[in-house]
């Protein structure tokens, strides 16, 4: 859902619907499920096999949305997952050392999130360090602040209340996969209808007319970040509610999904774009595989592989879908700029755009 | 042997050029928070000078990690990333096992094998990204991801899922003697590990390429501008697929080494590999804009990281604790260099 | 109304605009003329807020503005057509249209008075575009319409349009100046900026000519004046005084450079020109003509479809511009130096050695003493003004600069030179010593193909002048360098084109 003001009017009869990287996406994972639900000899539709199946979707999906929003703006945050670990042990702590109440816990949880992303916000934007760097350091930072909370060890026990609404299930489907659905929907909406998200991505694909329209770059950096904190602190509650305990590890093994989800989505790094249906889909699909090797036994490094080819393939198709889309759009009275060598040079922070002079 | 970044040659020159004063020199910071460093640790845990049980493992950790970050910095001269440097260097080394395992080859034709497929690997990351113009992050990540897969699956079908059985002859001597051990007559080499030489070769070799050599020059005026130096006839893209390599290759090495002191091939080689192979080089000041690169910055990179976890090590911080201040240091050092830049080129200005 | 006084503005090397004043009157429409490099563009910028200018002040209204950023410019009532294209292209029309005042309920973007914004503002220049289409599945022109919708959809007291027509058909011009009137006659100012003449003289009332980054005709009424005295006061007599030594080329020898009939996948149909050894071709046209993308498919970067190319009379096909250099020692002198040209960051000997690295190293390795040799050798012979070799090519003026981007190919001894826009951005005081030395090029049996959209500068230079217009040759002119006869040759055969294809 490269969300557009297209929309609803006449979505299907429009070709380029029928060329959208998520409707192939979405038909990829309907056969899938499809085809596993017979291998698995209708196994997988148990209602056990599919609360799993969904309960531990919910926190690949955010810690996507997290990234995406990022990569919205042209950033990127390495730091995700080391603060849903950070944000995940600090609720712990305060529930069983501190004694908060579950709803307090949650809400410091969410602030550190927050927190922590403007900070990554503002470094970037004061330092004009490249973002990937600074999140490489506040990423160590974090990690070792995750570890400082509780040490080695794990926390369990916590509030009875937490984990019960990380087991209950509504109509069929676990609380926390509704959760990240709805955090989804208000993700796709910000981007989609309201002004500051529509601000965000105007700074990411194309900094310079942005800022020719009165947008702030730096702003739409340091809220970019913030947000992105604060989708960690939401995967850190899912994390905290959906496993029964928690320690220093969490997290560490969030990163490279976090990637793969929106990048299998569609999502360009260079900015500009986001896509909820596309990030949603692609965790499903990961999620997917994920099941498949639980049930026949598979070594789950073949996951891996596969994943890492997978992505690989999104991209080659990416890149061919461009070439097909932008050669008719060549017209001859308007000689396109030529393009030669790769743009890969993409990860600097979108404000050190400077106007040619005469 | 720090290369193309030009200001501290550009003192030479008379007018017009900003001066860039010695205290702005990032390579002379870094000297002087070496400095510091090894005083204070000296000063908490005197052990911090014992040269068998400190100072001998740490020159061992140095060479690996400056092997790891010469091979991020050979991709970083292009502005690009190489994600997948430690899992270049797990399957390499899963090659170099192989060889010797089955077919028997000793060390160095072990080794050898070993640098070719790491080349391999590195050339058709930058075969991809320069075919499709995808950015380098994604292709290299998605690879990571590719191999990871890959090397547990081989060594589960070849060993006994984690390592190899046994390593070619002279690894043990790589892991545990230095050169005291080495006499000519009553003449002993000092007590410097034998995997150092490795490591320096590697780095006088990188030096070499960047500052002289047509090629690495090539690959840092495709970083610097690379629509200004395909149109200057240089062919680009073998340039990126080269650079790509070679960093392969040296993740290679790296891999190689570390199963050295290690005294294994195993799985879970250059697990570690990642954050390091970039600490090395940003924090001895290379951008990932790319265009310049410093060796000599990321022999000192290397070698403050290292200093600082085992010091920290020695003070009993935990491994996770010692992140924090690793990130701490390189926030800070990023900051400072920033903020020397902007007065330099104040004063650069005013001149 | 808009005074702005004795702007100053200075860029690394270029002192773009040097006591520049601009005065317009609301209901006027200022025309805001100039040749390429005078200073037109940075002036925009400046009273945009794009720049900060280095001297002078901007009055609005009897107050003195202080732009910080465009920001302020709009607040203050300055709305702007800039001449690059900025839009947000995955947005659509409509969010483009008012990206700097999204109407929204409460933080949320409301749709419906986006599209009726859209359709008001598109309405006034009477084109008819979907609003919820995204900008990226626009043509050229349409996105330049947008554009100017865009800076309709505000109620500015003044509008700058900056070139607006370069992409137009001449029917969307006259719609476009159909609206430029009606706000003028509702008491707007609008500032424009143009090189099509014809235009300027039917919409504007009154005139600022800018050269040098001087204002030598000051917001005077344009009535005054015929098209060929405004060309004068643009160009400055002290063009035509400009000797150049003699030079003669052999007509009857092989030509060193030689196309026929050449199509290419950027749409060039049917090129066929020639350039033999001591000669300079120019090759006159627009902005947009298509001249640079000839030059790059010539050396490799776009596809030739047919048609021949001929170097040195054998047949030629160039692949890559490593081929270019070292088979058929042909380069390219680029237009755009700081993006194609120059390795900003790097040391001068490093911009100047980079195409003749091959040959200069000894088994792989280069050294320095080569290269600075070769580099003192090359910036003695072009009067390279250095510190030293290893100043950063990023810290030289605009004409050294120029220098540098030609050097490399003198260096890796080119005999036919393809010069794209030599003299941009480069002061007029060092532009004729860079004339002499593209001629002097040439007196030592160089084939030069000279790039230009600047008529005087052709003029002066070339032996014998193309024209290319909309991806065409439409005719080629022996040059006597009698400036008012050629640039009259020159226009009409423009004009005969644009005007033969309007008609059909």
């Amino acid at each position: 859902m490269s969300i557009d003001s297209t929309a609803v009017r006449s979505r299907f009869a429009d070709p380029r619907f029928w060329r959208t990287p998520e409707l192939s996406l979405a038909v990829i994972a309907l056969i899938g499920f499809v085809a596993l639900a017979i291998a698995t000899g209708g196994n997988l539709l148990s209602a056990g096999t599919l609360g799993a199946f969904f309960r531990f979707l919910a926190v690949p999906i955010v810690i996507g949305l997290s990234q995406m929003v990022v990569l919205a703006v042209g950033q990127m945050n390495l730091s995700v997952g080391a603060l849903t670990g950070l944000c995940a042990m600090v609720a712990a702590w305060l529930m069983i050392k501190a004694g908060l109440p579950a709803p307090l816990a949650v809400l410091a949880a969410l602030a550190v999130g927050l927190l922590a992303g403007v900070v990554n916000g503002l470094l970037v934007v004061v330092t004009r360090i490249n973002g990937f760097i600074v999140t490489l350091a506040t990423m160590t930072i974090i990690q070792g602040l995750r570890y400082g909370v509780n040490g080695p060890d794990t926390f369990q026990g916590y509030s009875a209340g937490l984990r019960r609404f990380g087991q209950e299930s509504l109509l069929g489907l676990p609380l926390v996969f509704l959760v990240a659905l709805v955090v989804a929907a208000l993700v796709a909406w910000f981007f989609g209808r309201a002004t500051t998200g529509r601000r965000l991505l105007a700074s990411g694909g194309s900094p310079f007319a942005a800022r020719l329209s009165g947008i702030s770059n730096d702003r739409s950096l340091v809220i970019a970040h913030a947000l992105s904190g604060l989708l960690a602190g939401v995967a850190a509650v899912l994390t905290v509610a959906a496993s029964g305990s928690v320690n220093s590890s969490i997290g560490d093994d969030l990163l490279l999904p976090s990637f793969a989800a929106p990048i299998i989505g569609g999502v360009a790094l260079a900015g500009g774009m986001v896509s909820v249906t596309g990030t949603l889909l692609a965790a499903f699909l990961v999620r997917l595989v994920d099941v498949m090797q639980a049930q026949f036994g598979i070594n789950p490094r073949w996951i891996d592989l596969i994943i890492g080819a997978v992505v690989l393939g999104a991209v080659l198709l990416g890149t061919v879908r461009q070439k097909l889309q932008s050669s008719p759009a060549r017209s001859a009275r308007a000689p396109a700029p030529p393009s030669p060598g790769p743009a890969t040079d993409n990860t600097g922070s979108p404000t050190d755009t400077t106007g040619r002079s005469t | 042997m720090s290369v193309a970044t030009v200001p501290e040659k550009a003192e030479e020159t008379p007018r017009k050029v900003a001066r860039i004063p010695l205290w702005a020199n990032p390579r002379i910071g870094l000297i002087v928070l070496l400095i510091l460093l090894v005083v204070l640790f000296s000063a908490l845990r005197p052990a911090f000078l014992d040269t068998r049980l400190t100072l001998v493992p740490l020159q061992s950790d140095i060479s690996v990690y400056l092997v790891v970050g010469l091979a991020q910095l050979m991709v970083l001269s292009l502005g690009h990333m190489n994600l997948a440097v430690g899992r270049m260097a797990a399957t390499s080394a899963f090659a170099m096992g192989l060889v010797h395992d089955k077919l028997g080859f000793s060390l160095v034709p072990s080794l050898l094998t070993g640098l070719v497929v790491g080349a391999l690997l590195g050339a058709l990351a930058g075969l991809i990204i320069s075919r499709t113009g995808v950015n380098s992050f994604v292709v290299t990540l998605a690879m990571d991801f590719a191999l990871v897969g890959l090397i547990t699956i081989l060594y589960t079908a070849v060993t006994d899922g984690v390592a190899f059985p046994d390593q070619p002859g002279g690894m043990g001597a790589l892991r545990f003697d230095t050169f005291a051990d080495y006499c000519a007559g009553d003449v002993c080499g000092p007590r410097i590990p034998l995997v150092v030489p490795f490591a320096l070769v590697a780095a006088l070799l990188v030096g070499l390429l960047f500052r002289f050599s047509r090629l690495g020059r090539e690959i840092l005026m495709t970083g610097s501008n690379i629509r200004a130096a395909e149109l200057s006839g240089i062919p680009t893209k073998n340039r990126i697929v080269q650079a790509h390599a070679l960093s392969g290759m040296v993740a290679a090495l790296a891999g190689f080494l570390l199963a050295a002191n290690n005294g294994a091939f195993s799985a879970s080689l250059g697990d570690q590999f990642l954050l390091p192979s970039f600490l090395a080089p940003v924090l001895g000041g290379t951008l990932l804009a790319g265009g310049a690169v410093s060796v000599l910055g990321t022999v000192l990179g290397a070698t403050i990281t290292q200093v600082i976890y085992k010091g920290l090590n020695l003070l009993q911080f935990q491994f996770d604790q010692l992140q924090l201040y690793i990130g701490l240091v390189l926030l800070a050092a990023l900051s400072l260099d920033r903020v020397r830049h902007v007065i330099a080129s104040r004063r650069g200005a005013k001149l | 109304m808009l005074v702005a006084e004795k702007l100053v503005k200075v860029f690394p090397g270029v002192r773009a605009l040097d006591g520049a004043t601009l005065r317009v009157e609301a209901g006027s429409v200022h025309a805001l003329l100039g040749e390429n490099g005078a200073g037109k563009s940075t002036l925009v910028k400046l009273l945009t807020g794009v720049y900060q200018p280095d001297g002078g002040r901007i009055v609005l209204d009897d107050e003195e503005l202080h732009l910080g950023g465009p920001t302020d410019a709009q607040a203050a009532g300055i709305g702007v057509v800039h001449q690059e294209r900025n839009l947000i292209p995955l947005f659509s029309v409509a969010e483009n249209i008012s990206l700097h005042h999204m109407p929204h309920r409460r933080g949320v973007v409301d749709r419906k008075r986006l599209h009726e914004e859209a359709r008001r503002c598109l309405g006034l220049l009477e084109v008819d575009l979907d609003p919820a289409v995204p900008v990226s599945e626009l043509s050229v022109a349409q996105g330049q319409l947008v554009e100017i919708a865009k800076a309709l959809s505000l109620d500015n007291k003044i509008l700058l349009l900056d070139e607006p027509t370069a992409s137009l058909t001449g029917d969307e011009a006259d719609r476009l100046y159909a609206v430029v009137r009606k706000l003028r006659d509702s008491g707007h100012a609008v500032v424009l900026v143009s090189h099509k003449l014809e235009e300027v003289f039917a919409v504007a009332d009154t005139v600022t000519v800018l050269r040098d980054g001087r204002s030598v005709a000051e917001a005077e009424a344009l009535s005054g004046f015929t098209q060929s005295q405004i060309v004068d006061l643009m160009v400055g007599r002290a063009y035509e005084k400009i000797e150049l030594a003699e030079r003669s080329s052999d007509a009857a020898a092989v030509p060193a450079l030689r196309l026929s009939g050449v199509s290419t996948s950027i749409g060039h149909r049917n090129i066929s020109l020639e350039v033999r050894p001591g000669e300079i071709l120019g090759l006159y046209g627009l902005v947009g003509a298509g001249r640079s993308e000839l030059a790059k498919a010539v050396l490799g970067l776009e596809r030739i479809t047919g048609g021949t190319v001929e170097i040195h009379g054998r047949p030629a096909r160039i692949r890559t511009v490593g081929e270019a250099l070292r088979r058929y020692r042909l380069g390219y002198v680029t237009e755009d130096r700081k993006d194609e040209g120059l390795f900003l960051e790097q040391p001068v000997s490093r911009n100047v050695a980079v195409t003749v690295w091959r040959r200069l190293a000894k088994a792989g390795l280069v050294s320095d003493r080569s290269e600075r040799k070769l580099t003192d050798q090359w910036s003695e012979s072009l009067g390279i003004r250095l510190a030293s070799p290893l100043q950063l090519a990023g810290q030289l003026s605009g004409g050294n600069q120029q220098k540098v981007s030609l050097a490399k190919w003198l260096a890796a001894e080119c005999d036919i030179l393809i010069v794209d826009e030599p003299t941009v951005g480069i002061d007029v005081r060092t532009k004729a010593a860079f004339h002499e030395l593209i001629a002097g090029l040439a007196a030592d049996g160089r084939a030069l193909l000279l790039i230009s959209s600047d008529l005087p500068e052709t003029v002066a230079l070339a032996d014998r002048i193309a024209v290319m217009s909309e991806l065409r040759i439409v005719g080629e002119l022996a040059n006597d360098h009698d400036y008012p006869r050629m640039s009259q040759q020159i226009i009409r055969m423009i004009h005969a084109e644009t005007h033969a294809e309007t008609s059909s």
